[in-house]
């Protein structure tokens, strides 16, 4: 599974927001998620991934396309 | 930066409510009259507040409340742990833990204030806190002050629960907090598999049963009672102001941890303790329940079933769970609150929530009949809610304005850590 569809996949199973995800949608207005929904993506990122991302990077994450290019680059996920 | 412009910073834009002609917030209401509150001269159905056993306006609780001014003054001006410490508190504590059915009781100022305060005084930053992605702006508030890693889990959704306790090997301590009832859709926690997998994964489940303590269970001892929980080993908060009828909150649990707590949680040493008249009426409304819930409680139910059944033939969108809450779908924040000024227009108070306090789109308004009315008051809110205009057919909403700019209203205070869900 590539790493788009793998996080797509996270965030179907681990917020409120199930229908619709695509790279572009964006986190807290189309996807409507709040401190904790953001939270809840973060830690599954983590426990799947294995690693410890930094909240100031996320700070700067709105779409979904931003959470891939963070964990490609930065964190190198494949 | 310069006063003026800081205190400009701060500034709230109201124009969406000044757009609607109507702010639900702050209302400056009246004494009560018959049981029903006034505003400038009129008299309204009161469906926002808690106070679900209409005990807030039980002459017996009022007589207690007077003995207790009579033989404590107004307050005690001291905090508990120097001489706010009154008599008739350790015997509310007491009372506290015997209708909860726990080791020991605790009394707080407001159940916001023990919610905020309890997690710093229990868990280390070596910690991890999953949390009902709907709790309560307080229990929040309080896990934000911890500093330990936060795991919130989907609402009342035990398999992402146990996901998330699967992946908790490491951690000093695991917590699993909740609410009893989520007091703005009625759901209610399963926390009999809540408190099982805790005891599986060695976590300390923590509840807040605000909305459950006197409302819940077959004598009204809330949500221990409610899902046959025996020995229940986890942390257990409420507050006093709802169904109980007053003021004041409460945790309770071990000894241990109440002893704890007693001695050094900021939250209840450095803050002057519950009047006592309010400790005296409090105990007197357990009195009351203890004596009386068969009865009060069938009232309640069923003023709420009559409810719901005049919701539905006047076809609201209606999204209640199993708790006395009725929960009408508004949408957007612009339609929740013309949705109130409907019901206001009709002299009915409601409650409504809009984002920050609930996600966007997802506004709701909260009606809370519980059993405060008789057959008279009962009729004349069933004819009052028989001439509200459907709900397709409500007065349009100017819909140039941003709705984002909303004040919180009934939410969580602007800056609060938790976006979701901040209204009591």
């Amino acid at each position: 599974m590539k790493i788009e569809e793998k996080i797509i996949a996270i965030i179907q199973s681990n917020t409120e927001a199930k229908e619709g995800i695509t790279l572009r949608s964006n986190l807290r207005q189309d996807l409507r998620l709040d401190s904790f929904g953001i939270l809840m993506v973060i830690n599954a990122l983590e426990d799947t991934f294995a690693i410890a991302l930094a909240e100031a990077d996320f700070a700067r994450v709105n779409t979904v396309g931003d959470v891939v290019s963070l964990l490609r680059g930065k964190y190198a996920c494949a | 930066m310069e006063p003026e412009e800081f205190y400009q910073s701060l500034a709230i834009d109201k124009s969406p409510l000044q757009a609607l002609r109507f702010n639900p917030y702050y209302l400056p209401l009246g004494g009560l009259r018959h049981g029903r509150p006034q505003l400038e001269g009129e008299t309204y159905f009161d469906l926002a507040s808690n106070d679900y056993l209409g005990l807030a306006s039980d002459p017996r609780v009022h007589q207690a409340m007077t003995e207790g001014i009579r033989e404590y003054g107004a307050s005690m001006c001291g905090t508990p742990i120097a001489t706010g410490y009154a008599r008739i508190l350790a015997e509310l504590e007491r009372q506290l833990a015997r209708f909860t059915g726990l080791e020991a009781a605790l009394v707080f100022p407001s159940c916001y204030q023990a919610n905020v305060a309890l997690f710093s005084c229990i868990a280390k930053p070596q910690d991890v806190i999953l949390v009902d992605h709907y709790a309560h702006a307080s229990l929040g508030q309080g896990i934000k002050a911890v500093g330990c890693k936060i795991k919130p889990f989907l609402h009342n959704d035990m398999e992402h629960l146990e996901r998330q306790l699967a992946a908790t090997a490491g951690f000093r301590q695991v917590f699993v907090v909740t609410e009893s009832v989520f007091s703005t859709e009625g759901s209610i926690a399963p926390l009999g598999v809540i408190v099982d997998l805790c005891g599986r994964y060695h976590a300390i489940p923590v509840v807040d049963d605000s909305h459950g303590i006197g409302v819940l269970g077959k004598t009204g001892r809330g949500i221990l009672e409610e899902k046959a929980i025996a020995n229940y080993r986890g942390i257990y908060t409420a507050s006093l102001g709802k169904a109980l009828g007053n003021a004041g909150g409460m945790i309770a649990g071990n000894h241990l941890l109440v002893d704890a707590l007693r001695y050094s949680c900021p939250g209840l040493i450095y803050s002057t303790a519950l009047p006592p008249a309010c400790a005296g009426g409090v105990l007197c409304a357990l009195e009351i329940i203890r004596h009386e819930f068969g009865r009060i409680g069938a009232a309640m139910r069923e003023n709420h079933r009559r409810l719901l059944e005049t919701l539905r033939r006047r076809q609201f969108d209606l999204r209640s769970g199993p708790a006395p809450i009725a929960a009408l779908h508004g949408g957007s924040a612009e339609n929740t609150i013309s949705l109130a000024r409907e019901f206001f227009h009709h002299r009915i108070l409601t409650t409504p929530f809009v984002p920050p306090s609930v996600p966007g789109g997802k506004g709701v308004l909260r009606l809370i009949l519980g059993a405060k009315l008789d057959d008279e008051g009962l009729q004349g809110l069933m004819r009052a809610m028989d001439s509200l205009s459907p709900p397709e057919s409500a007065p349009p909403i100017p819909v140039n304005y941003n709705v984002s700019t909303l004040p919180a209203g009934a939410g969580a205070p602007a800056g609060s850590v938790r976006e979701t869900h901040g209204f009591s």
